[in-house]
């Protein structure tokens, strides 16, 4: 399968992490981003799954991971 | 209300005592119209959320909703809504559909402590839960039917799994174990993120076990024995045992076993999945819709890497909707954060007459108190702020006087009218706050609001006006009765 492009921070870098199968046939696949950790099925509507059509507030830059808050920060934590 | 006369009573205190699964209420909220099916066929999403949310509209009588014909999910059932309505959370209680939430707050905190649990021992053998097993090969997804709770958050959740931990620097402790619900986000087939707070235990042993550099090994249990599921949200002490307090209100045994991991579990959950905590690795979890209504941001969270997973036969998966209230959230924490804060603050002050945390799971909270002398309400207050709930959640903190029922919101509006004087509000600036606060600047931290509406006392000045008192009583309700009668043409 080609990888998918991910809906939310726009890398062709993706994983296919599980197959729905009804009698044989396959109806859905669940995608992974392996750069924001964005996960999502390709059966979803539009609003969610399409980059263009999802809302601009829900897209991510992870150009600079070190301004998302860490949770429980680790005593050693390299950012 | 069903009809509520001794017998039927006893009847329902007995069936709730006989509780021991989730498989056991869904068959006790069936047999009273409380559990359905929903056999159509449905798509993962938007379907299961959309039917999610149109049940929990109706928080005092929304059924159970139990999936089982879910489009690539063949096989697979999935439930929400099991704590989603006061009738649900009444028939775990053992009492009639309607009961009041007041009686029911009152009832659990009756009911409060652990001096009466009884904890039973299975063996891992004799376990419904490890009827079958998966130690090699796991995908999460190939066991869970999983779907997006709302509609942008980061991932597929598991919103209503109870994590079980030990201590990890005193493993033997039994008190010292954990049961917590916190939610969970799949990162691939056999890896999840946990998100949490340095307040809650689970926040303490992820901190204390990566600072020691030992283990931390969890047991996510899913679809639980009600009662535990109430507890796991239920901030008690940290040495203290939610599978006893659970006993405790249930009034029966807590059937326990061991995990692979050597964890103890609950032996009739539906599905425990064993996983240990990768040390100083976070990747990015959210967001995530949660309960004030909004999402929380994208964060880097503690991961878990999945090493076996146990079920029953044929399981069931349960989750949550949560968002925007009300929702199964709130009907699910709302009385066991109420209850606790309500028995702490007894044992200082047994003014305090109830406690009212339901809104919001507790940014909003409502205590009655008998006051003592002028101002000593305010005192209580600053105590609430410092029980373990109210240290993060105790935002805005309603104090009435024992007169108002806090749970009556007419009763609470009108001593806010009657009572407050505005230069008498008390503000405790850059606190610690729960860091999903919508309104928070600097999520973490935030300001708590107390505002006294109980009544003015000397040396306080107290003005002129005199509580007029209305005629109440047994003759009044009579009264009522007769009018709706003749209301309806049943008696001229
Ligand atoms: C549906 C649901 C989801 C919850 N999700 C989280 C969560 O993601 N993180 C968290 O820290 N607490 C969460 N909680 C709240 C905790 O379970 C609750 O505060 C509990 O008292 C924590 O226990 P502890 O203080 O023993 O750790 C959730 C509660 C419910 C009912
Ligand atoms: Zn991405």
């Amino acid at each position: 399968m080609t990888p998918a492009q991910c809906p939310r921070c726009g890398s062709d870098g993706s994983t296919a992490d599980f197959r729905g199968v009804d009698d044989g046939e396959t109806v859905w696949t669940i995608w992974r981003c392996n750069d924001c950790c964005f996960s999502w099925r390709d059966s979803e509507p539009a609003s969610a799954i399409d980059r263009k059509l999802r809302a601009g507030e829900f897209a991510l830059d992870i150009s600079d991971p070190g301004r998302f808050p860490v949770v429980l920060q680790p005593s050693n934590f390299q950012k | 209300m069903e009809r509520a006369d001794g017998n039927l009573r006893s009847n329902l205190a007995e069936r709730a005592r006989g509780v021991g699964s989730l498989r056991d209420f869904l068959e006790l909220l069936e047999e009273h119209g409380q559990a359905v099916r929903w056999s159509d066929r449905v798509m993962p999403e938007p379907d299961l959320r959309n039917i999610a949310v149109a049940a929990s509209r109706d928080v005092n009588n929304a059924p159970a909703i139990i999936f089982d014909n879910i489009a690539g999910y063949p096989g697979k059932r999935t439930v929400v809504g099991v704590h989603g309505s006061w009738d649900n959370i009444a028939l775990l209680l053992g009492q009639p559909k309607g009961t009041t939430i007041r009686e029911m707050f009152f009832d659990i905190a009756g009911r409060w402590g652990d001096a009466s649990a009884q904890i039973s021992r299975v063996s891992e053998g004799q376990a419904p839960v490890h009827e079958c097993r998966h130690e090699e090969n796991i995908n999460l997804y190939d066991i869970l039917p999983v779907y997006r709770i709302n509609e942008y958050d980061g991932g597929f959740y598991l919103a209503k799994a109870s994590v079980a931990s030990r201590d990890p620097l005193e493993p033997d402790d039994f008190g010292k174990q954990n049961v917590g619900i916190y939610r969970l986000q799949i990162q691939g087939p056999d890896r999840f993120s946990l998100m949490t707070i340095p307040a809650h235990d689970m926040g303490r042993q992820i901190l204390a076990a990566e600072r020691e550099g030992v283990p931390l090994k969890v047991a996510v249990m899913l679809g639980n024995h009600p009662g535990v599921a109430l507890f796991a949200a239920t901030p008690i002490g940290y040495d203290e045992s939610e599978y006893a307090y659970a006993s405790a209100m249930m009034g029966a045994p807590i059937r326990l076993t061991n995990s692979g991991n050597g964890i103890d579990i609950l032996a009739d959950s539906e599905i425990v999945i064993e996983a240990e905590l990768v040390l100083g690795e976070r990747v990015f979890e959210g967001p995530f819709g949660e309960f004030p209504g909004s999402y929380s941001g994208v964060r880097r969270a503690p991961v878990f890497k999945v090493t076996a997973v146990s079920h029953r036969q044929n399981p069931i998966f349960e989750n949550i909707y949560i968002g925007r209230g009300w929702t199964e959230h709130d009907t699910l924490i709302g009385l066991h954060t109420s209850a606790p804060i309500y028995a702490q603050l007894r044992q200082t002050f047994p003014e305090v007459t109830a406690v009212n945390a339901l809104y919001q799971h507790g940014l909003t909270g409502i205590i009655a108190v008998k006051n003592r002398m002028a101002g000593f309400a305010k005192s209580v207050a600053l105590r609430a702020l410092g029980t373990p709930h109210g240290l993060m959640y105790l935002k805005n903190l309603i104090m009435v006087d024992a007169d108002i029922d806090p749970f009556d919101l007419n009763q609470v509006m009108w001593a806010l009218s009657t009572r407050t004087r505005a230069d008498d509000i008390i503000v405790l600036p850059n606190m610690a706050m729960v860091p999903i606060d919508p309104a928070a600047v600097t999520p973490g931290k935030g300001h708590h609001l107390i505002i006294d509406a109980t009544s003015y006392l000397p040396p306080d000045p107290v003005g002129e006006a005199h509580l007029v008192s209305p005629p109440t009583g047994p003759e009044i309700e009579e009264l009522g009765k007769r009018i709706r009668q003749m209301q309806r043409g049943d008696v001229r």
